[in-house]
This record gives structure tokens, sequence and C-alpha cells, in this order.
């Protein structure tokens, strides 16, 4: 029996990219000097920090000084995310093609590109001198950082819309203002309001990390606990961070679930 | 008279969503300290940052980061090597199109979930406090990261495939892992290459700020001169940075175009 082989072109691809990942991570280890021994070792030294963390520091104090950063973190995220999704959605307008002009959508685009390029710590740092140590600072940096994303994704959901209901608006006599509340809009929100609460789970891992620069938020705790090698209060703060993610995510998922596939109609 | 369809009722989701949303937007920016005034009347202090931020010193970053950029794009290399390899299997346990088994499936869809609810900063404390700083622990930190990414990207394509190719195969006799492995990895390859460049953009995106808790890479640096705020030799690193993810991101469309 002859079986059909894959075309020379496509199999000489497929083995000049397996050598180039072989040697890549051969390559990467050897320049960050990994050596086996290290990798073997690894696991029993993970061991140590988690053992080091039971049992957990569940005393009063622990949760008095952990409860309020962790929510902090929350309320971070979500200012965050408001500040990109009110900012983002009259920016997206102006960033799709098939709504503005193509200059003005191309110099949007840009500057969305731009704002994209800096990580939210960099932008951390910028406003660090200007609204100092707290919850505001990583506020700002979340919104803004959002304002690029949430641009970017709504902007391409914008670009994705039937033409039809805006041409029939159009022959009805429509202004363009008509157009887009009535042809646009109605079309883009689910999908937009979908990537807001996405980003929103997004934001929320992003204002956790914030606290290692002073931007509030729980990230200050744990790099606290373990600079003071308070390994229980650390666990601690790591068990509250995954209860409070997991939490904000499933809901975040169900709504999101919601808006898209509208609602179950049970038989 | 033109018969008007009745907008359809507004349902709980939009009547106390709506309302419970714009409660927590306001208490959120009341607990965070959200001050305009004091924002303006401080904003002058954005020069300490700024001007030195968009007056880069080239020079000075062509001659101190070479080194720890490589470091970056190894860590990112090996990570997002390793990080997928190991998805992988995980993906196929993690979808129920593969996994039949009910209970294993809902570990191994748990254990992706709760990889991925932490940030990767995170992890990097927590390694390089457990093998020690330096790049390993940030190689540790990126392998979770792009796990977890992969993961999920991955279980969830495996879902949607078509069943009928593994049908087709246990017809013919084969058991179920060998339907998985003839029908179901073949459907999904490539995604898995494109997810995994798409990861590799990541990885060379976050090992930037591995750095700033001592897992290595060009982070290191930027936390240095952080702390003597000389954003003038930070601004260039940023945008060397931002060309490097740019040549890749172009590579990877090069490699997607040929695979897809």
């Amino acid at each position: 029996m002859k079986i059909p082989q894959q075309p020379l072109s496509q199999r000489i691809l497929k083995y000049s990219l397996t050598t180039l990942i072989i040697i890549g991570s051969l390559w990467s280890a050897a320049g960050l000097e990994i050596t086996l021994e290290r990798i073997l070792d690894a696991p029993r030294q993970i061991g140590i920090l988690v053992g080091a963390m039971f049992p957990l520091d569940l005393s009063q104090e622990a949760f008095d000084r952990i409860i309020p950063k962790v929510f902090e973190s929350l309320f971070i995220a979500w200012a965050g995310t408001v500040i990109g999704a009110i900012f983002s959605f009259p920016v997206s307008f102006l960033a799709a093609q098939n709504v503005a002009v193509g200059i003005v959508s191309r110099t949007t685009k840009q500057i969305l590109n731009a704002i994209r390029a800096f990580p939210e710590l960099i932008l951390a740092f910028v406003f660090l001198p200007i609204t100092g140590l707290g919850p505001f600072t990583g506020t700002l940096a979340v919104g803004i950082h959002s304002i690029g994303t949430l641009g970017k994704l709504s902007s391409e959901v914008i670009e994705g819309i039937d033409e039809g209901p805006l041409e029939a608006i159009k022959s009805s006599g429509g202004s363009k203002l008509n157009e887009l509340s009535f042809g646009v809009i109605p079309q883009v929100m689910p999908t937009i309001t979908s990537y807001w609460l996405y980003r929103f789970e997004i934001n929320l891992r992003a204002s956790a990390v914030l606290g290692v620069v002073g931007a509030g938020g729980v990230g200050q705790e744990l790099i606290n606990q373990l600079r003071f090698r308070d390994f229980p209060r650390a666990g601690t703060v790591l068990i509250c961070t995954i209860i409070l993610v997991l939490t904000a995510d499933t809901i975040s998922a169900a709504i999101r679930n919601r808006i898209i596939k509208g609602k179950v109609v049970k038989s | 008279m033109i018969n008007i369809p009745k907008k359809p009722a507004p349902t709980y989701l939009v009547t106390l969503g709506i309302p419970a949303a714009i409660l927590f937007t306001i208490f959120s920016f009341r607990r965070i300290g959200f001050n305009l005034q004091d924002f303006r009347e401080n904003l002058a202090n954005r020069a300490i940052v700024t001007d030195p931020l968009f007056n880069p010193k080239w020079q000075w970053a062509w001659d101190n980061t070479a080194d720890a950029l490589l470091e970056t794009v190894q860590i990112a290399i090996l990570a997002s090597i390793v990080g997928c390899a190991v998805a992988l299997p995980l993906a196929f346990y993690a979808s129920r199109a593969t996994n039949l088994n009910k209970y294993s499936y809902f570990l191994y869809k748990s254990f992706l979930n709760l990889v991925r609810t932490i940030p990767d900063l995170f992890w990097a404390m927590l390694f390089t406090v457990a093998v020690g700083i330096g790049p390993f622990a940030g190689v540790l930190a990126l392998i979770m990261f792009s796990l977890a990414i992969m993961g999920k990207l991955l279980s969830e394509t495996i879902d949607s495939i078509d069943p009928g190719p593994m049908e087709a195969a246990k017809a013919t006799g084969a058991s179920h892992n060998q339907s998985v492995f003839t029908s179901a990895l073949p459907q999904v390859l490539p995604n898995y290459t494109a997810y995994f460049l798409y990861i590799f953009e990541l990885c060379i995106r976050a090992s930037v700020i591995l750095g700033l808790v001592g897992a290595g890479g060009v982070g290191r640096i930027i936390e240095t001169q952080r702390i003597f705020l000389r954003f003038d030799r930070i601004s260039p690193i940023i945008v060397i940075i931002l060309v490097v993810v740019i040549l890749i991101e172009q590579f990877s469309v090069w490699i997607r175009r040929r695979i897809i």
C-alpha cells in the first residue's frame, strides 16, 4: 500500500523548525548557565519553599493587613478598566478604517500602538512622581495601558461590522451620527463589552503585580513578606490573591458568556 | 399604521447589573484616592520622569545593555519552548473531546486555571526565593506563564475540533490514545504553532519586567537605573525592546502564513 507523503518543501520546513527549536533552547540554556544539576535540584528547592508556607498564617492580624490590600488590587483593576473603557470607546471609532477618514484612522492606530508599547510597570514609574506611592498611580498605569489595548481591539470589532444596516440608514435619510448610533453601536456593543470584562480579568493580574514598584495592591505585601522570610504569611497572601482572581474570573466569564451567547432558553 | 414590534424588556442582567457596576465604579474610585486636584498640582513633577524619558541616551544603552538583552531573549526562547512543550499533553488531558474521564479532565482543567491565576511577576518572586536570584528563576516563572496560556488556548481549540476523524480512526480499530495521536493532534498542530509564536512574543514582553524582582534579563538594568531616576537610560531600552518585539511579530506572521 502506498501512503501519500507530505510535499518535500513542507517536510524541509518542519525539520528545519525542529532543529531551530532544539538549537535555540540549547543555546539559551547554555547562555543562561542552566545546568542539568540545577534543573534536577529545582523541584526540591521549590518543595522547601512551599513547605515553609504551611501551615498558613491565619492570624487575625495577617488578615487585617492582607484583605484590604487584596481588595485594593480589585479596585485598581476595576477603576483602571473603567478609565480604559471610557477613553478607548470614542478613540476606537477614530481608529476604525470604515468610520474615520484614512489619515485620522492611521494616526490614531499609531498612537494606540505607542501606548501599548509601554508595560504597566513602566507607566507606573512615570506616574509615581505625580501621584505618589499608592493605588492611584497603579490605576492610572493600568487605565492608560488599557486604553491602548482596548482601543485596538474595539477598532478591529468596528472594522468587522456588517455594512448593510449603515446603507439602510443612509438610504432612509439618516445622518452620519444616526449611522453611528443606530448602525454601528448596536452591532459592536456586545463584543466590546465582553472585551472590557476580559481586560478587567487581565488588569486584575496586572494590578496585583504593580505593588512591586509601590503602586498599590497586593504585590507590595507579597514582596515584603518574601523579603522578611515570613513564608506562612506570604502563603496567605498568595492564597487570598488566588481566591480573588478565581472568583472575579468566574463571574466575569459567566457575564461574558451571557452577553455573547445570549440567554439560555430551556426547552 | 405600521406595526412596529415592541422592544423586548431589559433583562435582570441589564436592570440590576448596570446600576451595580456604576456603584462599584464610584466606590472603587473613592477607595483608590482618585483626586484630580492633587494630580493637577503635582503635574509639574512629571518633568522628573518625562524630561529624561524623552531625552534618551542611546550610546549608553548601546554599550551597557547588550548582555542583558541577550539574556532576556534567551529566557523568552527557553521558557516558551519548554512551557509550550509541557502544555501540549496537559491540554489534551484538559479537553473534554480527548479526555474521556470526567474526573481527570476536571483535575487537569483546574490545575491549568490555578496556574493561570498567579501573575507572572508573582511566579518570578516565588522562584527567586526558591532557586535563587538570576535568570533561572525567570525561566521557571515564564514556563509557568506560557504553560498557563498555552494550556487554556489549546485545550479550548481541542474542545472544538471536528470529531469525525477521531471516530474514523476508532472505527478502524484504533485505541483512544491512537485516535488522539493520529486524528486530534494533526488538527490542532497549526493552531499550536500559531499560539507558540504568540506566546513567544508575550514572553519577550514579560521577560522585560522580570528583572525588577531579580529574575534576570534587561529588567535588572531598568530597575537599577530607575532607582537613580535615570530615565534617559531606560527609554532607549524600551525602544530597543519594542523593535525586537516588532521584528519577532513580523517573523511569526511570516511563519504562520507558511504553516496555515
